[in-house]
């Protein structure tokens, strides 16, 4: 799926969320009217559950929407305009999210971050431009659109200044405290929220019938409930995240649906048999689970589930989320017995997706049979967690025995300083000194060659010969005791040396002197 | 001493006779003792704990015997290898020796690697104690061969130049019940590696960091160590007061601590160290800073305790010597070398309150005079080792009150105190425990002199007279009778010493380094008279000695086959006989061969392959590393010889 695709699905959950949350604060003030809001909310939703149960794609329920509520024209025409300010909005908040996430700074990105402000601004100067030229037309009697209108604008001012501040990169991690700790307190907070809950893949109790609309977007995208799961784990885990210390054991958060309080029963749980989930499939049915190599051989599929698949438009090619389907929340359980996520076990917790499923079954109940070609230590059981090991492999040189490597030596020593019995790995080559790993080749070198060199000295001095002779006649000799080590025999010159009387010796060494 | 008649032997049983063995001090008696029978010696080599072995060859043969060793010292030995320990590990019956030991001296063993280290390692399961000072080569994969002793307490790696933090966080990770450590010199080792150390060991109660590079970031880490009670620190560059201030709040049972050359530490870091403990027993704080500070003056009054304090090199006043002797009673030991403002008031104050002091260096502190010493005397009846070096304003009265007073003095240094003289000498008649005697420089001995001391101190074990040109022949015969326990000597440019003298030297069996430099009346007749008797040379200087030819050096490569350091610089030995000589010596692990216009550069090739296999250390001429083959002097490098160019 595209990331486009994506952010205007993500996105898509804001407004109607924001969109809510706004007239539930003037039911406060204006009962009557609120049930209106209600209402026609209601209907709304169900319209588009009926007619269209890809409600992720943009324009047609919105265009509902805006018909519904005629009566509020001003207000859906901001709304009209709200989606793609929001879908920027979020678009930033992901990415500058995900720039904190990886330790360095990319200038591009902070760019394209402050373009997206640019942007957003000149299209909150438009809407301040359009209400202002709608102020004249506007009737006395309409105080609730006036505030809605300032509502409005106070919430993308807001989201501005959430981007300013995750943008500033120093600032980000009061900001996430203040996101996931603060409970929404006023207005801000409220509008501060929306953006981010719609990023949880959470259905909004508050949404009422409409909320139910919302959740298929997290079986259909594979990657971007992956996404989404992501964000989720940054905004309210973020200080565990910056505490794991590989890369697997972040991933191994992203299953972890943290925030999500489905009461038991309000979904269907579907269990894949093994077999399934270690095919090599992508495509998935969200009806039954059932696995494609291919879309086209999915879409083939989803006819067997009933005639709305039958239509042209749900067997065309690029939007399968439009093949809607009845409402139900989908969760998936591990069919590994005992298993936290076998849904027959005590604490259960369901794994949103497929992909979610498939990573944590091989994960977490798979040998890991992707070895890194480069270090040839490292395994894993996803082919992905490999390339994102390969691409940092190698540039970790600091090894420590349990095989975990680390760029920087401190980084290793306080691994090292946490764990039991890990100890600092020392590589093959001495790579310490140039000095020192020079020295020590050379006296490799050297040490073979002074073997040979004083094997024939040794018999060149007359007794030498005669006493390494000796050595291998004599099966009770030491040296037939050498270990498979294959040490030099010079090294025992000293050993062969003492039986010989000294002068003997001496003279040996008079005509050999003479020799040369 | 039991006789040789059997039936007194069928009385002891093999346990009392075990006992009475272990009354057995000197190594002398011992090998009397093994030499008297069959049963003797067997009980010898059950009852025998310790082995220092300089010949390797008998290695295998004494570790055979001796199988309830609990301490081998191969720090003599010529040259230890991986071969070596495989050869000792598989040969002698399944290693039994290795079972039982506990601890390993293997200083100095740069042939040894990792492959050797760790069979020997794996072999010695319960080793508690490892010197593997100044394996200058050992670097991070020896130490990870050490770290599989797991029940090391202690373990010195001075000088290991290679160990960097790597190799110390595998020492500390396997050897987690560590207690004393040493880690002087170990220059690669960090912050990183010391805080690691810190956080695993802690148990450790003495750590020496000395001349590493560490900063106050480490001190911060050794704080936390609990049971501390020792840490050196010489010369750490790095570390300063603030450091000083981690150690002040932490280290709860520190008695020791020696900040000696730390350029950055001043007295207020000291005198913040010292206010946290108070229970302190040794301070050293020599060259640290320029003066001593009133504060410390006052720091130290808390000090009850203080056994030692070594302010070598600063500046003192007579206010810290009425301190110290009105507050520290029981101090044993004071250093005061070279420093500025000691008086002899300031020595009378000082001893007038710690009489216990044994110790007492006063080197170079030159308005020291008798008045000084005459107090000492009378005050410090227990004194053992007085340090006078430089000290020119002493005369024979010092020495005179030392002779009455000071009955168990055992060291004196008067180098270079030139009022001593013959008369002076004769006054110390009294002393008798002397053992070592330095009067280099002091022109005024004569043979007279040495005839005083002979009579006089028949336990000295070293003498220095160098350069005591009044020395003869007559004074040496005198030395030899009267001291028989002489081990050191230094006769260098004692220029009227002949072949008659170096005869009598013969007579000391015990005499094991010698000096004879710059004595050119010495012939090939006194050398081989020399070498003949004195079996226990281990150090032999020769430089100079001009007029000894071949056949003296043939004598020495004979009889001399304990030899570890031999310096024959400027000698007329020629090409066959120092061959002969670097062939034969197989204990030879040190030598200097400067300037011998005899030998040639062929000479030189055939002379270090003859010797590559055990010397570790050899000086030669600057010119000779261009005419020498690179082969050799690759073989000298990969054996881990170190070669110094003049």
């Amino acid at each position: 799926m595209e990331p486009n695709d994506r952010l205007s699905l993500d996105a898509w959950a804001n407004p109607s969320s924001s969109c809510n949350g706004l007239p539930r604060k003037m039911s406060l003030e204006n009962p009557s009217f609120t049930n209106f809001n209600l209402q026609q909310q209601e209907q709304k939703w169900d319209d588009t559950s009926i007619l269209n149960y890809g409600i992720r794609i943009e324009p047609p329920p919105f265009h509902e929407f805006n018909q519904a509520s005629e009566s509020e024209y001003l207000l859906s025409s901001t709304c009209n305009n709200q989606p793609k300010v929001l879908d920027q909005e979020d678009g930033l908040n992901n990415e500058a999210l995900q720039t904190s996430k990886s330790p360095d700074w990319d200038p591009r990105t902070m760019l394209n971050n402050l373009s997206f402000l640019e942007q957003k601004i000149h299209h909150l100067q438009d809407l301040v431009h359009l209400i202002v030229g709608r102020k004249g037309q506007a009737l006395g009697g309409h105080d609730q659109l006036v505030t809605q209108q300032q509502q409005l604008i106070t919430a993308d001012l807001t989201s501005i200044i959430v981007q300013l501040i995750s943008t500033a990169g120093s600032l980000l991690p009061s900001v996430k405290h203040k996101l996931s700790t603060g409970p929404p307190n006023g207005q801000l907070g409220e509008l501060l929220f929306p953006p981010l809950a719609g990023m949880n893949c959470v259905p909004q109790p508050q949404h009422g019938s409409g909320s139910k609309s919302v959740q298929p977007q997290c079986v259909t995208g594979s990657k971007v409930s992956d996404q989404c799961n992501q964000m989720d784990v940054t905004v309210s885990f973020g200080t565990e995240q910056n505490l794991s210390i590989e890369e697997h054991e972040m991933k191994e958060e992203e299953d972890a649906d943290e925030g999500e309080n489905l009461p038991p029963g309000s979904y269907d749980i579907l269990q894949l048999e093994k077999e399934e989930i270690l095919a090599p499939h992508t495509h998935f049915c969200t009806i039954c689970g059932k696995g494609f190599k291919r879309d086209a051989n999915l879409r083939m599929h989803m006819r067997g589930h009933g005639d709305e698949y039958k239509t042209p438009a749900a067997l065309a090619k690029p939007n399968k989320e439009s093949s809607s389907e009845p409402v139900i929340i989908k969760r998936y359980s591990c069919p590994f017995a005992g298993c936290k996520r076998n849904k027959d076990h005590k604490k259960f917790q369901p794994l949103k997706t497929i992909l979610c499923v498939k990573n944590h079954y091989k994960r977490t109940h798979c040998d890991k049979s992707y070895i890194c070609s480069r270090c040839n230590t490292k395994k894993f059981s996803v082919m992905a967690d490999l390339k994102t090991h390969e691409k940092h492999c190698g540039k970790d040189k600091w090894l420590c025995s349990c095989g975990t490597t680390f760029s920087r030596k401190d980084k290793l020593f306080g691994h090292i300083a946490l764990f039991q019995g890990h100890t600092p790995a020392i590589p093959l080559e001495e790579t310490k000194g140039p000095s020192v790993s020079c020295d020590k080749m050379d006296g490799n070198e050297a040490s073979n060659k002074s073997g040979n060199i004083n094997f024939s000295f040794g018999s060149n001095a007359g007794s030498g010969a005669q006493n390494i002779i000796e050595v291998k006649e004599d099966a009770d000799d030491p040296a037939s005791y050498f270990s498979p080590l294959s040490f030099d025999t010079c090294n025992f010159g000293g050993f062969h040396e003492f039986p010989r009387p000294t002068f003997d010796d001496s003279e040996s060494s008079f005509s050999f002197l003479e020799a040369p | 001493m039991p006789t040789r008649s059997t039936p007194i032997l069928s009385l002891l049983t093999e346990d009392l006779l075990i006992r009475v063995n272990e009354k057995l001090v000197q190594d002398s008696d011992r090998k009397k003792w093994r030499l008297i029978c069959k049963e003797f010696h067997r009980v010898d080599s059950l009852a025998r704990k310790t082995l220092r072995v300089l010949h390797v060859e008998f290695l295998l043969s004494l570790l055979k015997n001796y199988t309830n060793l609990h301490t081998l010292d191969l720090s003599v030995c010529p040259r230890i290898e991986d071969g070596t320990i495989s050869l000792l590990l598989h040969h002698v019956d399944h290693s039994i020796w290795a079972r039982n030991l506990k601890c390993l001296n293997l200083s100095r063993a740069n042939g040894l690697k990792f492959a050797g280290l760790e069979m020997l390692v794996g072999a010695c399961k319960g080793l508690e104690s490892v010197d593997v000072s100044y394996c200058c080569g050992f670097g991070d994969r020896e130490a990870a061969a050490i770290s599989g002793c797991e029940g090391l307490r202690e373990l010195r790696m001075d000088k290991c130049l290679g160990v960097g933090d790597v190799g110390l966080a595998k020492i500390v990770v396997g050897c987690g019940r560590l207690e004393r450590l040493s880690l002087k010199w170990c220059m690669e080792i960090s912050d990183l590696g010391v805080e690691l150390l810190c956080k695993k060991c802690l148990e450790l109660k003495f750590l020496d960091v000395s001349y590493l590079k560490v900063t106050n970031e480490s001190l911060r880490s050794i704080a936390s160590l609990p049971k501390l009670e020792d840490l050196a620190m010489v010369g750490c560059p790095y570390v300063n007061d603030v450091g000083l201030q981690f150690l002040e709040i932490g280290c709860p049972s520190l008695q020791k601590i020696d900040v000696a050359r730390c350029d950055c530490v001043s007295s207020s870091g000291l005198s913040s160290l010292i206010g946290g403990h108070s229970g302190l027993l040794h301070i050293d704080a020599g060259h640290c800073f320029s003066e001593v500070s009133p504060t410390i003056v006052k720091c130290i009054q808390k000090l009850k305790n203080l056994n030692t304090i070594i302010i070598d090199g600063i500046r003192v006043s007579d206010t810290i010597f009425q301190t110290i002797s009105s507050n520290c009673n029981s101090l044993i030991e004071i250093g005061l070398s070279k420093c500025e403002g000691v008086t002899n008031m300031g020595i009378i104050k000082l001893v007038s309150g710690c009489v216990n002091l044994k110790i007492i260096n006063l080197t170079c502190c030159r308005s020291i005079a008798d008045a000084a010493i005459s107090a000492i005397a009378n005050s410090c009846r227990n004194l053992l080792c007085l340090k006078l070096e430089s000290c020119n304003m002493i005369t024979g009265k010092s020495l005179e009150q030392l002779g009455l007073h000071c009955l168990l003095l055992e060291v004196l240094d008067l180098t270079d105190c030139c009022g001593i003289n013959d008369r002076g000498l004769e006054r110390l008649y009294r002393c008798s425990r002397i053992l070592c005697l330095k009067l280099g420089l002091c022109t005024n001995i004569s043979d007279k002199g040495l005839f005083y001391i002979a009579s006089s101190c028949p336990e000295l074990q070293e003498l220095d007279l160098y350069r005591c040109q009044n020395i003869g022949d007559d004074g040496l015969a005198a030395l030899s009778s009267g001291c028989k326990k002489l081990r050191k000597l230094n006769l260098s440019y004692c220029v009227e010493v002949t072949d008659k003298g170096t005869k009598s030297l013969g007579y000391l069996e015990e005499l094991s380094d010698l000096e004879l430099r710059g004595l050119d009346k010495i012939t090939s007749v006194g050398l081989t008279a020399l070498v003949t008797r004195c079996k226990r040379l281990i150090y032999l200087d020769l430089k100079h000695c001009e007029k000894i030819d071949d056949s003296g050096f043939q004598a020495l490569a004979y009889y001399s086959r304990n030899l570890r350091q031999l310096n024959l610089s400027y000698c007329a030995i020629t090409d066959m006989t120092l061959c002969m000589l670097m062939g034969n010596m197989t204990r030879l692990q040190d030598v200097d061969l400067v300037h011998l216009t005899n030998v040639t550069v062929e000479g030189f090739e055939l002379v270090l392959r003859a010797c590559c296999v055990r010397i570790k250390k050899i000086k030669l001429v600057a010119a000779l590393s261009f005419l020498l083959s690179s082969e050799v002097q690759g073989i000298l490098h990969a054996r881990g010889c170190k070669i110094r160019w003049d």
